[in-house]
């Protein structure tokens, strides 16, 4: 029996499915580009003809900077959570699989980094590394994008890692483990066949939380002041925009609508893979 | 008559928070080459653990195992872990008990049946799929074709048990450990399963080691028992010679457990009373002695050594049946 979609699913795949179009195809669409100053338009309110969103009040058309900022926003997310998964359910998973003394350092690793607050680490993280010796001497943007994406990472290793681990230990418990390894299959074999299987649903549905998370994570980052300081992505926007509330608010709300879109689409769209994904007895 | 496996003065202990747990002592087991030897014996005697340990699946820095495991004339307790893993498979093969929990829930049956063949046996990925097709109708599954592309939980217990022993004898094993294979099945099935088992082994020429607590599926299928006790063997004899004279009481309780035809309604099925003595803090005596309706108080000061009757028949007590001695009340 297969459920239908509902109306939600449909639009939280089609929102996401527009916002990696967004970043990827964003910067070929004819349009002007995010930092082009539209000095007669200032602070005028959505609909205002040419400018659909409206412009802020240093004459940044939003409708582009909605366009534009998805791409760092949603590069940022899919490279930390990729990067931070991959590396994550390396150590969760072998971790579990082996044991011993090697579990004890990677699990207390995770619980030591868990410990501090997710943003509060990233922040400390960005702050220190993106920082020159010379504090007069700008960071380029490409070393900015590197330690958020690093940082972002580190946040995310521990997250996903837990999940992996706990699913292995579960996993690997079960007796069609010992019926391979009775079968003459070497450990990296039962661990690429028989338990990443297994366990990949649970990280996917995860995965996608954590894509929430670190978009949120970044617009917070930029709005402390750490973020990429051109403010090409959503968060950025956010930035910028907080300081013009009261006579410009739609600088504000419309980049927060966007991003509050991806991460109820990405939450959404995790739950429905995993009940799509789990494979397991008795679902008949 | 050859030698299969010997297995030589065997323990296996487990570190646990309560203290070593001898799970299995001092077993001495002889698997002569083309034979069935079954071992019997209730939930936690060791049967499983014996196997395992001989097979070396036992792993975990909590287990230790010492004796000698002799398979094929190779000994495996003297060989490194990648030596005994290249006997897996096309060596000694294990079917495991509960068909349910040993299947990946999430790969398909042709992926499974077909990976230790492409593995082990270096067959591509075509002639694996073909050769897997081949196995699921010696196991008697009918359309082997559309079975590959099944998941396990589209397949009944039977089924997948049958599809467990084609993984088994994949590779082509010498010496197959079948553990409890039919005790997760229903009756009607059993029968069918354990038929199978013994074609299987007469006519790919396999030994065979069949686990189970029934004595019942012994005597149709095996042809030299071990019955096993609180991690000892405490009797052990070809299957005829065991039925004919049995001389421990607790192999006579396992057969008096079984329902009988003859019963009358209402009465009620005999029962081996009381508990497997504590594995960490065991009695001084015979580990029998509190469930044992013969029991003397040398069975609770000594322990028993295992005697020989004659003809290979063994056997761990002082005052084995047919012995003229006053019984208790």
């Amino acid at each position: 029996m297969r459920k239908k979609y509902t109306i939600p699913t449909y639009f939280a795949f089609g929102w996401l499915g527009f916002a990696v179009f967004l970043a990827v195809f964003g910067s070929f669409i004819p349009i002007d580009g995010y930092q082009v100053i539209h000095g007669d338009f200032i602070d005028s309110p959505p609909f205002t003809s040419g400018h659909w969103f409206g412009v802020d009040s240093n004459g940044y058309d939003i409708f582009s900077g909605i366009i534009n900022g998805a791409r760092l926003s949603i590069f940022i997310a899919v490279v930390s959570v990729g990067l931070g998964g991959f590396i994550g359910s390396l150590l969760g998973v072998t971790a579990a699989y082996y044991r011993g003394r090697y579990d004890s350092v990677v699990n207390t690793a995770f619980n030591v980094v868990l410990s501090v607050p997710n943003l509060v680490l990233a922040l400390a993280l960005v702050a220190v590394l993106a920082t020159n010796v010379d504090i007069n001497e700008a960071v380029p943007t490409w070393r900015r994008l590197i330690t958020l994406v690093m940082s972002l990472t580190i946040v995310i290793i521990p997250i996903l890692g837990r999940i992996a681990r706990a699913a292995t230990l579960a996993w690997s418990g079960r007796e069609f483990i010992v019926a391979a390894r009775s079968m003459g299959m070497r450990d990296r074999h039962i661990i690429s066949r028989h338990i990443v299987p297994n366990v990949l649903p649970a990280l996917i549905a995860v995965g996608f939380l954590a894509v929430g998370v670190v978009i949120i994570a970044e617009a917070s980052l930029s709005l402390l002041g750490v973020g990429i300081p051109d403010g090409a992505s959503w968060g950025g926007m956010i930035a910028r925009g907080r300081n013009d509330l009261e006579y410009n608010p739609h600088a504000l709300y419309i980049p927060i609508i966007a991003l509050a879109f991806t991460v109820i689409s990405t939450n959404h769209v995790g739950d429905v893979l995993r009940g799509k994904l789990d494979r397991r007895e008795g679902r008949l | 008559m050859n030698s299969m496996m010997s297995i030589g003065n065997l323990h296996v202990r487990f570190a646990t928070p309560f203290g070593s747990l001898e799970a299995v002592r001092s077993v001495d087991l002889e698997i002569p080459a083309g034979a069935s030897v079954g071992i019997v014996g209730e939930s936690g005697s060791g049967k499983t653990v014996a196997c395992r340990a001989a097979m070396g699946l036992l792993s975990g820095s909590n287990v230790q195992r010492d004796g000698t495991v002799v398979f094929d004339g190779k000994e495996l307790t003297a060989m490194t872990r990648e030596e005994v893993r290249n006997e897996f498979g096309t060596g000694m093969a294990m079917i495991f008990q509960d068909p349910m929990t040993a299947l990946n829930p999430v790969r398909r049956i042709g992926t499974q049946l077909s990976e230790s063949l492409r593995l082990r046996l270096g067959m591509d990925k075509k002639a694996a799929l073909a050769r897997s097709a081949e196995l699921l109708s010696l196991v008697r599954i009918p359309d082997p074709e559309a079975m590959l592309k099944k998941f396990p939980y589209q397949l009944s217990g039977g089924m997948r048990q049958r599809v467990m022993i084609a993984i088994a004898i994949s590779c082509n094993p010498k010496l197959l450990f079948a553990d409890e294979p039919t005790t997760a099945l229903d009756v009607t099935v059993q029968a069918q399963i354990l038929q199978l088992l013994s074609e299987l082994r007469r006519d790919l020429k396999m030994s065979m080691v069949l686990i189970t607590h029934d004595l019942g599926v012994v005597a149709n299928h095996t042809d030299f028992v071990a019955v096993m006790y609180a991690g000892e063997v405490v009797e052990q004899a070809t299957t005829a010679e065991l039925f004919a004279n049995m001389k421990m009481p607790y192999t006579q309780a396992l057969l008096n457990s079984i329902p009988n035809i003859e019963m009358k309604s209402g009465e009620r099925l005999q029962v081996i009373e009381g508990r497997l003595p504590n594995p960490v803090d065991r009695p001084k005596g015979c580990g029998f002695v509190t469930r044992c309706s013969y029991a003397q108080q040398k069975c609770h000061d000594e322990h028993p050594p295992l005697l020989d009757a004659g003809n290979g028949h063994l056997y761990r007590c002082w005052y084995p049946l047919g012995h003229t001695i006053a019984r208790k009340p």
